[in-house]
């Protein structure tokens, strides 16, 4: 510890104080631009995957999974060859199994509720794909937005709901007459994803809490043979996306070459439970998450890196509530304003319900503090399916995102003033109750009131 | 004097000095309520104070919060600093785990946020009161539908700060959900359509864990409004349950 002493006199904070550096430490009085040099090696290293890796503890909960089914204690909900599954490769080089086919849609409340062009954008590359799914009613979100806002709810209430999601998504194709396990969740939001695979972490873990939640899922009808139902994997949208993403470019109507990309990675995607992320070599060297920048880079755009990458959106959970205040200014000052100063960004293409909402929301209120910026802000399934020529409005629901999205779409080529029209003529349509779906609206209700069964599923085919 | 050691007095006292004491067994039985969460001895493992998840936390940029400042509290069993930072700081936290996957020992202190929250609202503290009574508007759908937010809560007058463009096309927002091409989103009160079932399950898994308790200690009016909404359902789910028993006897 050292003091040292100033010559401003009358200013208390400039009189004799300890500084806290050792003795023998001098300013280097560098320029910014030579400070900067000196200290790029630290963003270097602590900005990259090493920052994940270099730990201890680490273990693939899925080992104690496999164990705790041979002694009869948990049944695995496996993602079966049915599923059609493509190997990837997570954090540590382990492999997960995506699945592709027979897909559960468990819906993320945030993009349905604000952005509904999110999840239609997925289905609708869904009906291209020829990709079987089901869309119902039978669920809840996984609360969890709810509990890191507040602090209401507990580690049971984030267990229990995520089981009995998981155990409708196992039981889900009774209602056409087809076998259990015959469907596999596909989580939509971020938050869930990390959720629920910190929750089946703790399950695996906690003999006292799989007894507490199987005396409530037994309450609720929900457990196989008398035990709990854990899915093999948790699989996000995005994941299905980034191993489809070959496929959905041989689909791409529009050239993409000019487009610049900004990826934002959820936070709850890649940092919670983070052994679990996928990553890639070919993928921006493996130093970040693949999803996302995956498929924009097989769609042909250019991704472009920039520092604040690793930063959070700003989003919060209570503050995108209640102190909007944080949220903005933490989305304007590290997020958009870097990606557009930075990076000459056309776009910020996220994965997530919260960090759209966040990113895109918040740039009108930037003028009235005097610090306008503007960006599009889309999911990456919204822009994959733009681009492979999904309406702008009738299936991106681009009219719901405060920012501006149609400099976008000007740049791709795309007249969204003639698609627009489009739309609003449409509407008229809708009144008159001629509105088109992505699938038999029969589908969607697989118990209780308004339930009529069918007699088997629809084949992929003969599907609206 | 030295303006040294001025300068240090001003900025050290105890927080709480204006406030009731707070009794040193009801200080312990907060630290053990956190303590005994399952989660704990996973969230925490040892601290030598490098400071990297204060660093890298987007909270540490705007309010007086440090999430190095409380896994040290916790680590050290500071029971006074503890009580002091459930009063406000632990609601700063943006719950986005960079901590955790920053921080070199493995320690989650946006996890352990998430245990002084739950505490905070078992002990009925006034900071959780007033901090979540804004979000209480979002409780009552989650809680009586199980979706956290509804197309109908995003209107120009809860969210001014969001512009004019809302939506871009101007027409009745029962319209704009219809034309979704997705028939289980062309709802307004909530995100999606729920199954009765489902809702009626949700609420024994809110009754079995304890959730409603923690509502009715934080928010006995909106408790009491939840509790209305949930009879009416689980009626509902009677009636239909009778109606189909009925068809299958006739």
């Amino acid at each position: 510890m050292t003091t040292i002493k100033s010559d401003s006199a009358g200013d208390p904070m400039s009189a004799e104080r300890f500084t806290g550096h050792g003795a023998e430490w001098r300013d280097a009085k560098l320029s910014p631009h030579d400070a900067g040099i000196a200290t790029s090696w630290v963003e270097q290293k602590i900005d990259r995957r090493s920052m994940l890796t270099g730990k201890d503890r680490v273990e693939d909960v899925r080992d104690a999974m496999w164990q705790l089914e041979k002694e009869g204690e948990i049944v695995v909900h496996r993602v079966s060859d049915e599923h059609q599954p493509v190997m990837v490769k997570t954090l540590y080089g382990w492999d997960k199994k995506i699945p592709t086919q027979r897909l559960w849609h468990h819906k993320s409340c945030g993009q349905c509720g604000n952005i509904p062009g999110y999840p239609a954008s997925l289905l609708w590359l869904m009906n291209k794909l020829d990709v079987e799914y089901l869309d119902e009613t039978d669920q809840t979100s996984c609360t969890a937005w709810n509990y890191h806002g507040s602090g209401i709810g507990n580690l049971e209430s984030l267990a229990a709901v995520f089981l009995r999601n998981f155990h409708q998504a196992y039981v889900a194709a009774r209602a056409q007459g087809l076998p259990d396990s015959y469907y596999y969740p596909l989580v939509h939001c971020g938050t869930s994803f990390g959720n629920y695979k910190e929750v089946r972490g703790y399950l695996i873990h906690s003999a006292t809490l799989r007894e507490r939640v199987r005396a409530i899922l037994g309450k609720l009808g929900r457990l196989v043979d008398g035990k709990l139902l854990i899915p093999e994997e948790v699989v996000h949208y995005s994941e299905w996306l980034h191993v489809m993403r070959e496929r959905i470019n041989a689909m791409r109507e529009i050239d993409c070459s000019e487009i610049r990309a900004t990826i934002h990675p959820a936070c709850h995607v890649y940092k919670m439970v983070p052994e679990d992320a996928i990553y890639d070599d070919s993928i921006l060297g493996g130093n970040r998450l693949a999803v996302s920048t995956g498929i924009m880079q097989a769609l042909g755009t250019q991704v472009i890196d920039y520092r604040t990458w690793y930063d959070c959106c700003g989003f919060g959970f209570r503050h995108i509530i209640s102190e909007r205040e944080f949220t903005r200014s933490f989305a304007i000052d590290r997020k958009i304003r870097v990606a557009v100063e930075e990076a000459h960004a056309d776009v910020m293409i996220g994965h997530d319900t919260g960090c759209i909402t966040t990113l895109d929301k918040n740039q009108w209120i930037a003028k009235a503090a005097g610090k306008p910026v503007e960006l599009a802000v889309l999911a990456d399934c919204q822009f994959a399916a733009l681009v492979c020529g999904a309406h702008p409005y009738k299936i991106v629901q681009s009219h719901w995102h405060a920012s501006p999205t149609e400099h976008l779409m000007e740049k791709l080529g795309i007249d969204w003033q003639a698609k627009k029209a489009e739309f609003v003529a449409y509407l008229e349509e809708v009144k008159a109750g001629k509105q088109e779906n992505l699938y038999d609206p029969r589908r969607m209700i697989t118990s209780g009131p308004g339930f009529k069964p069918m007699p088997a599923a629809i084949p992929v085919a003969n599907r609206p | 004097m030295s303006a040294t050691t001025t300068r240090v007095q001003e900025h050290i006292g105890d927080p709480v000095s204006d406030k009731p004491q707070v009794s040193r067994p009801q200080l312990e039985e907060i630290f053990k309520d956190i303590q005994a969460d399952l989660r704990y001895d996973h969230e925490l493992h040892g601290c030598l104070n490098c400071g990297i998840c204060t660093a890298t936390c987007p909270a540490a940029h705007y309010y007086d919060f440090s999430p190095r400042e409380i896994v040290q509290l916790l680590w050290t069993e500071n029971l006074e600093g503890i009580y002091d930072a459930m009063q406000e700081k632990i609601w700063a936290c943006a719950q986005c785990y960079t901590c955790a996957a920053r921080c070199p020992f493995g320690n989650s202190p946006g996890g352990l946020i998430m245990l002084m929250r739950e505490t905070a609202i078992k002990h009925e503290m006034e900071s959780a009161k007033s901090v979540l009574r804004p979000f209480s508007r979002v409780m009552l759908k989650l809680v009586s539908t199980g979706n956290q937010l509804a197309p109908d809560m995003i209107n120009a007058e809860h969210f001014p700060d969001w512009g004019p463009n809302i939506s871009k096309i101007d027409a009745p927002l029962k319209l704009l959900r219809k034309a979704i091409p997705m028939p289980t989103l062309n709802t307004t009160a909530t995100a999606w359509e729920v199954n009765l079932k489902t809702s009626v399950e949700l609420y024994t898994i809110w009754e079995e864990t304890g959730v409603l308790k923690q509502l009715e200690g934080i928010d006995r009016n909106l408790f009491d409004v939840i509790a209305d909404f949930m009879d009416e359902k689980r009626e509902d789910w009677k009636d239909f349950l009778a109606d189909q028993e009925d068809q299958k006897d006739d």
